[in-house]
């Protein structure tokens, strides 16, 4: 097991250098060139050669990717285009932080809610409760953003005067509850039905069957045999939703004004702002890489079954 | 207060755009995410009388007062480096932290700033500056001449790689071997003494001292730049108004006081620039902003005199920038003068302004604005004449649709509208003169390269904006036959002589001639279909908030501002 883990972690390097690579072939034979971005409309050639070659853009492709690489391994990964004189670490590190700390408190609010719903809605399987919970779910989470964020700025900020209209203030501020409900409640209602589903699979278990006939009691069967049992499969999408950790909400942040890293990214991409754009790749590939290796590993602790094959 | 649902529709509309890159098709692409009437550079100012004569006050005390703190929406400055400075949004920071020999004022006339007086020597080629007496850096240090020989030189250095170090120092003796290279300083910048510097140009250019308004020319602290590194910006000493108290990337800047300011101290202890957005006109509802543009979409409400947001509204002044379609002359079928003529006169500018547009753009019939130097409110240009532009077709080579090349119209966007304007006068080519055009979106990176390197046939959705209020911006840079700016190939030997005669004319009013002259020419041969001129808009702003200055162009806009609460 243990060596199984080592290579695949081995590998890792190996599939950023080539994502890394993909990123600079798009970037250099795609269309617009971030110098012209830069200047804007108003220029002479010479000023444009100048910079062109300061940033190193007149070197073949290979030469640049290598130059990348080289400087990536002693996590050097260069400086922003547009933000000039500031590191790729500057530019994205409070962003990224500002956006792993609002993910989290969504994924709180929609693992926190969907999945007691889905448990409790399996138990009461055949009832008018099972449907309606998930009909509201399912409604919650059509409900478009851009409808949703006016919304609550209109009814929490200027109505009822809870909290500001917008802006950061970390974790424990309470600015971060509209953004949080708006990014995480509409996750709830994908929680409530796998939960349900998986619960509903563990429920006509013969194990099941057993834990009730040897007379235990009813919350020890829901709790040690019925939602453990149920919760490993929803693992995998919690990986998931972990390798989304670094992830921006685009027009969340827009509407809130969360300092957070999808707006930056979007910028970088539409401004040709290459080192900005890479390192959100890597970062996006290394994070679903590490978090599929996590899960494998929790399922092998906590899934008998699993470590047995 | 009386709180709304109708900013919902502002809220979309601006997300929207920034979503989509930022174009909306009846505005150029800026960087600005949040309608604000800040900063993008150069578009002109005139304080709008009711303002100059002061908002109503509280009542009781009517003097200016020190203290208190102005905040704004603002987006992240490229830089704050003043010799790198290309873009509005680092422009409108960078003025109010530092400075240089000369600026503007609100009417855009070249006023003394560090310097207190200069001589024009020797026919126009030697500018001498007599600096101020006992003027200090914000850390106190003294600004003498030599800190501004060693600032020009050092915006020319290539390590320092300035994009525009050419264009705005480039006419100083010596620079051009500066900026390559080839010297080590530029002998045309001498220090004479303490508090005298002589600058030589290499001709008489009437527009030299107007550049030297623009921060490549600023005076910069050489122990601060040489020790600071690449990030000296991050603890910058000045010589504006104010100086840099914090800069937290993608969340605020805060600028407080500077003590050590040539002129009367800023009233404001700090302005308060919220970077990470949101909207605001929602936040400024809320109290959480002093300032915010109003877009269309708000435009009923706030005008409404029962609204509570109606007695905040102020106009905010044009700027100085021009809405234009563009055609490559040197592409079939706009290699016709008559074709191109015929296509301006069939576009009925009156009716889109009034009818799309609730008359917030003005029909342009030049290239020069409106109150910019070089105006010209005689220019007759293309009018709407759809006989004419009839006649002018069926005389042209391409009056056969069925020879006639294809015509493209590249716009910038990313799949919102290609812009109502664009929209509708493709609509009125077609219906009048079935003249068929397909209308092209791209996104901006690429639509800017394909417009540098003139692969373009015909352009929309753009502005030009000034860059210094001289004419030669507009008509020299755009339109002269070896310059980047002119994108479409033109190319007219007598507009040439005028550009070049009007470089080194030293008679102010003939070179305005000799401007308005190339600008009637390069109008009636249908260069370009020019578009819209700005014309004022609506700003909401706090009436706490005493002598802020709506200006077209950036200059300081905090040292004279006060607000009313302070203390």
């Amino acid at each position: 097991m243990l060596a199984y883990m080592i290579r695949r972690l081995l590998w890792t390097p190996v599939l950023l250098a080539i994502v890394s690579m993909v990123v600079f072939v798009l970037g250099a034979y795609g269309p617009g060139d971030p110098v012209e971005v830069r200047l804007g409309q108003n220029y002479t050639p010479e000023a444009a050669e100048r910079l062109r070659e300061q940033l190193g853009l007149n070197d073949p492709i290979a030469v640049q990717w290598g130059r990348y690489v080289w400087s990536a391994i002693q996590l050097d990964f260069g400086e922003s285009f547009v933000f000039q004189g500031r590191t790729v670490g500057e530019v994205l590190g409070p962003r990224l932080w500002v956006s792993a700390q609002l993910n989290i408190a969504a994924f709180l609010i929609t693992v926190g809610f969907g999945l007691p719903l889905g448990f409790y809605t399996a138990k009461r399987q055949g009832t008018w409760l099972d449907p309606s919970i998930v009909l509201v779910t399912l409604a919650l989470m059509a409900l478009p953003v851009f409808i949703v964020a006016p919304f609550f700025i209109w009814l929490f900020a200027l109505q009822l005067d809870w909290v500001p209209v917008s802006g950061w203030g970390g974790f424990f501020d309470r600015r971060i509850i509209m953004p949080a409900v708006t990014i995480g409640v509409p996750g709830i209602a994908v929680f409530t039905r796998l939960m349900r589903a998986s619960t509903l699979d563990v429920l006509g278990q013969e194990y099941i069957r057993t834990a009730r006939s040897k007379g235990l009691a009813e919350t020890v069967v829901n709790y040690r045999h019925i939602a453990r049992n149920a919760l490993i499969p929803i693992m995998t999408i919690m990986g998931f939703t972990f390798a989304g950790l670094f992830g921006g909400a685009l027009i969340t942040e827009l509407i809130y004004g969360i300092p957070g890293v999808a707006r930056i990214a979007l910028d970088s991409i539409l401004a040709r702002d290459f080192p900005i754009v890479t390192a959100f790749v890597l970062i996006g590939a290394t994070m679903l890489v590490v978090g599929n290796l996590l899960i494998d590993f929790i399922y092998t602790v906590v899934d008998p079954r699993i470590r047995l094959q | 207060m009386r709180k709304s649902l109708f900013f919902w529709a502002a809220a979309l509309v601006s997300v929207v755009a920034v979503a989509c890159g930022g174009s909306d098709g009846s505005s150029e692409p800026t960087e600005q995410s949040t309608p604000t009437p800040v900063p993008t550079r150069a578009s002109a100012p005139q304080i709008s009388p009711d303002l100059q004569n002061g908002t109503p006050t509280d009542g009781s005390d009517t003097g200016p007062r020190s203290g208190g703190r102005f905040t704004l929406v603002y987006s992240d400055p490229p830089t704050l480096d003043p010799h790198l400075v290309v873009d509005g949004t680092s422009f409108g920071i960078v003025v109010e932290l530092f400075s240089g020999l000369v600026s503007l004022d609100e009417s855009l006339k070249i006023v003394p700033e560090l310097a207190e007086s200069f001589d024009v020597l020797e026919g126009g080629t030697v500018y001498e500056f007599k600096l101020r007496p006992n003027i200090r850096f914000s850390n106190g240090d003294p600004i003498t001449a030599q800190d501004f020989k060693w600032s020009m030189e050092r915006a020319a250095r290539p390590e320092t790689a300035s994009a525009v170090a050419e264009t705005y120092l480039g006419d100083i003796v010596g620079m051009k071997e500066l900026i390559n290279g080839d010297a080590g300083d530029a002998s045309g910048i001498q220090v004479i003494d303490e508090r005298t510097l002589r600058i030589t140009i290499d001709a008489p250019k009437a527009y030299f001292l107007a550049k030297l308004t623009y921060p490549t020319a600023y005076v910069l602290n050489r122990e601060n730049v040489e020790s600071g590194g690449r990030s000296w910006t991050d603890d910058p000493v000045g010589t504006g108004a104010f100086t840099l108290a914090e800069y937290r990337i993608g969340q605020r800047i805060r600028l407080v006081r500077n003590e050590n300011f040539w002129d009367r101290p800023a009233y404001l202890d700090e302005v308060l620039y919220n970077l990470s957005g949101g909207v605001s006109m929602a936040m400024y509802e809320n109290d959480e902003i002093d300032i915010t543009g109003v877009g269309l979409a708000d435009l009923d409400r706030v005008n409404d005199p029962t609204e509570e947001l109606n007695k905040d509204l102020v106009d905010t002044p044009a700027q100085f920038g021009v809405q234009y379609i563009g055609f490559n002359v040197a592409e079939p079928p706009f290699d016709d003068v008559k074709f191109r003529q015929a296509l301006n006169l069939a576009v009925d500018k009156e009716l889109i302004s009034s009818q799309v547009f609730a008359d917030l753009l003005e029909p342009a019939y030049g290239i020069i604005p409106p109150d910019f130097p070089g105006f010209n409110p005689d220019l007759e240009g293309l009018r709407y004449d759809l006989d004419r532009a009839k006649q002018l077709l069926s005389e042209s080579r391409y009056a056969d649709e069925s020879s006639r090349p294809r015509i493209i119209v590249t716009v910038p966007g990313s799949g919102g509208s290609p812009g109502l304007d664009v929209e509708v006068i493709a609509d009125m080519w077609r219906r009048d003169l079935g003249v068929t055009v397909e209308i092209q979106q791209v996104e901006w990176a690429t639509y800017l390269q394909d417009l540098n390197r003139k692969r373009l046939q015909a352009w929309g959705g753009v502005a030009w904006q000034a860059d210094y209020p001289d004419p030669q911006d507009f008509i020299d840079i755009l339109f002269y036959s070896e310059t980047q700016g002119n994108r479409g190939n033109y190319s007219n030997s007598t507009v040439d002589s005028l550009v070049e005669q009007a470089r080194t004319e030293q008679d102010i009013s003939k070179r305005v001639e000799l401007y308005q002259e190339a600008e009637r020419i390069i109008v009636d041969e249908a260069a370009w279909l020019p578009l819209w001129f700005d014309t004022d808009r609506k700003a909401l702003l706090k009436q706490r908030v005493q002598d802020y200055r709506f200006t077209q162009i950036a200059i300081p806009k905090f040292k004279d501002v006060w607000v009313t609460d302070a203390q």
